[in-house]
């Protein structure tokens, strides 16, 4: 194989990879401040996918720009979900019960959001036509699909504007201290039920802007999240758990193995390189690979 | 300034805290000493509002504040730097800090609160962009305090500040509570194991035997007490 080839493979890897990471930040954010796994996160993810693509046919919003305007809505969305579901189900109480009932809530919660879209919306799937879709950058002797390098760039973005808000605003610093130390977070005054309710919303408008980005360039279906909740939690502990830089070097990885795997395997079996590259670093580095002795945010 | 009446905590069937009542006047010192096992962290958590209270009733200037999260009394001016240190890890020192000074009253004057806690532990402004979880021991205490005082807080509750340190580092921490109080006025609940030097800071003492107050008084009367001498003075 050429060295050319290898390139190519990894700078298409790199271009999914963008994307997700920006879907397992959310997740990382929701896991690290609730110690909740959330197990629906693919499904509101495939509920942005779904809402960018009517922003698309009955507005001509194009996908790209539709994918950030959707982040205030499902904001609120996830928002209302903590405070109406997970609120009843953290904090307080003893632990293994708790976790219990957590599980069971999101899966309940995901089971439900699949099989309402499946009747709502039909299983059939439908695609977002750009015409920047089948287009590529050429750059010497690489191409660059051109959905999938503006969807890299918008996730970039995105996770920037996250980064920089958990570093340099004081409710972004609260957010990572609720993390950090809940009890003591609270003898600051900061309200950590408020600080769930806040991590939620953020983490679900992440995956459904990703969802709306990979819509670019991903058949949309009601049950597409199944392919991607694996992929983000994969990433999410392959990056220490609850770390959100790590999930999203996470995120990256795992698209350049994804990707590279297509090299010696079939599509469909594209995953199975993930799979055992993940095993293989649970069992060298079971902290995952950029997981600390601190638990980071 | 800070009244318990009759506060009562249990953790499932463990009575932790039984009918305690306490108070602790405007400006004063007040040291709660007691064996291990006491209650002595459960009653200072339920001044802060880490626990729930089984019965009784928590006053803080005059006003009931029993039902309200620990939160609301942070913004009420109550700092809470609890036992075994607890700084965010995986904030840097100056963000652990920027934490403490989160509420209203507090951020708007946040570099008078950086100024006075520099001013008490130096290595702190060194140590400003390290991770607080690498930090040592000591300075992880003072990491504590110092965002304890960020809040400038009319009521400090500091629970076993010496807890695991080393003698000199243990004199430092004492020598900048007592700075704390000659530089504005504050009133301070402190939870002690080390018997003499807490009870020579305070002005008056309670002690906690399993739940209860076994013994109160000034700080002369205590150290005078023969059963203080006896248990905790090695007398
Ligand atoms: N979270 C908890 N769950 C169950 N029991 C607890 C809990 N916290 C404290 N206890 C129990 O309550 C009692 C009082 O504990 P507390 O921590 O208040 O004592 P203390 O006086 O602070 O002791 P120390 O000097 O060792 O810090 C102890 O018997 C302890 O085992
Ligand atoms: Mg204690």
């Amino acid at each position: 194989m050429a060295l050319g080839d290898l390139v190519q493979y990894v700078v298409t890897g790199l271009l999914v990879g963008g994307v997700y990471a920006l879907m397992s930040i959310g997740l990382a954010l929701i896991f690290g401040v609730m110690r909740v796994v959330n197990f629906a996160q693919g499904d509101f993810m495939m509920l942005g996918m779904y809402v960018t693509y009517f922003l698309t046919t009955a507005y001509g919003i194009d996908p790209l720009l539709g994918a950030v305007l959707i982040v205030p809505p499902f904001f609120l969305v996830g928002v209302a979900v903590h405070r109406v579901l997970l609120a009843r189900v953290t904090g307080g109480g003893d632990p293994q019960r708790l976790m219990d009932t957590q599980l069971i809530l999101t899966l309940g919660l995901s089971l439900i959001i699949t099989n309402g879209a499946t009747m709502l919306l039909t299983p059939m799937p439908r695609g977002i036509k750009t015409s920047y879709a089948t287009q590529a950058f050429v750059v010497g002797p690489i191409l660059m699909n051109e959905a999938r390098s503006y969807a890299f760039l918008m996730a970039l973005l995105l996770a920037g504007v996250v980064y920089v808000f958990l570093t340099r605003t004081d409710l972004g610093k609260a957010l990572r201290a609720a993390a950090d130390e809940p009890e003591a977070a609270g003898y600051q005054g900061i309200d950590v039920r408020a600080m769930h309710g806040l991590a939620f919303g953020v983490g679900i408008a992440l995956v459904a802007a990703a969802g709306g980005l990979l819509a670019t360039y991903h058949p949309i279906e009601p049950t597409v999240a199944v392919n991607f909740i694996v992929l983000m939690f994969v990433a999410v502990v392959l990056g220490g758990l609850g770390s959100i830089p790590g999930a999203f070097a996470g995120g990256l990885v795992i698209g350049v193995v994804q990707s590279l795997t297509l090299l010696v395997l079939p599509f469909q079996l594209q995953n199975v390189g993930v799979f055992i590259a993940f095993l293989l670093v649970l069992y060298l580095r079971p902290q995952g690979l950029f997981g600390q002795r601190l638990r980071t945010v | 300034m800070l009244k318990l009446s009759e506060v009562s905590v249990a953790y499932g069937g463990l009575q932790a805290v039984a009918s305690v009542s306490l108070d602790v006047a405007e400006g004063e010192f007040v040291t709660i000493v007691g064996p291990n096992g006491a209650g002595k962290t459960t009653l200072l958590k339920a001044v802060g509002g880490g626990v729930p209270l089984q019965a009784g009733r928590v006053e803080y200037r005059g006003r009931d504040i029993s039902g309200l999260p620990a939160h609301a009394r942070a913004r009420l001016g109550v700092a809470h730097v609890p036992e075994g240190r607890k700084v965010f890890p995986s904030l840097s020192v100056l963000e652990n800090l920027e934490m403490g000074s989160y509420r209203a009253e507090a951020r708007s004057r946040r570099g008078e609160g950086l100024d006075t806690v520099f001013g008490l532990f130096p290595v702190l402004r060194e140590r400003r962009q390290q991770l607080a979880g690498s930090l040592s021991g000591g300075e992880q205490q003072m990491l504590a305090i110092g965002r304890g005082i960020m809040a400038l807080p009319d009521l400090l509750l500091l629970d076993e500040p010496s807890q695991g340190l080393g003698p000199r580092i243990v004199e430092g921490i004492f020598e900048a509570i007592a700075a704390i109080r000659r530089s504005r006025p504050i009133t301070i609940l402190l939870v002690e194991q080390r018997v003499v030097e807490a009870l020579e800071l305070c002005d008056r003492g309670y002690v906690l035997e399993t739940g209860r107050v076994a013994l109160s008084g000034d700080r002369q009367t205590l150290l005078a007490d023969p059963r203080v001498q006896h248990a905790y003075l090695g007398a």
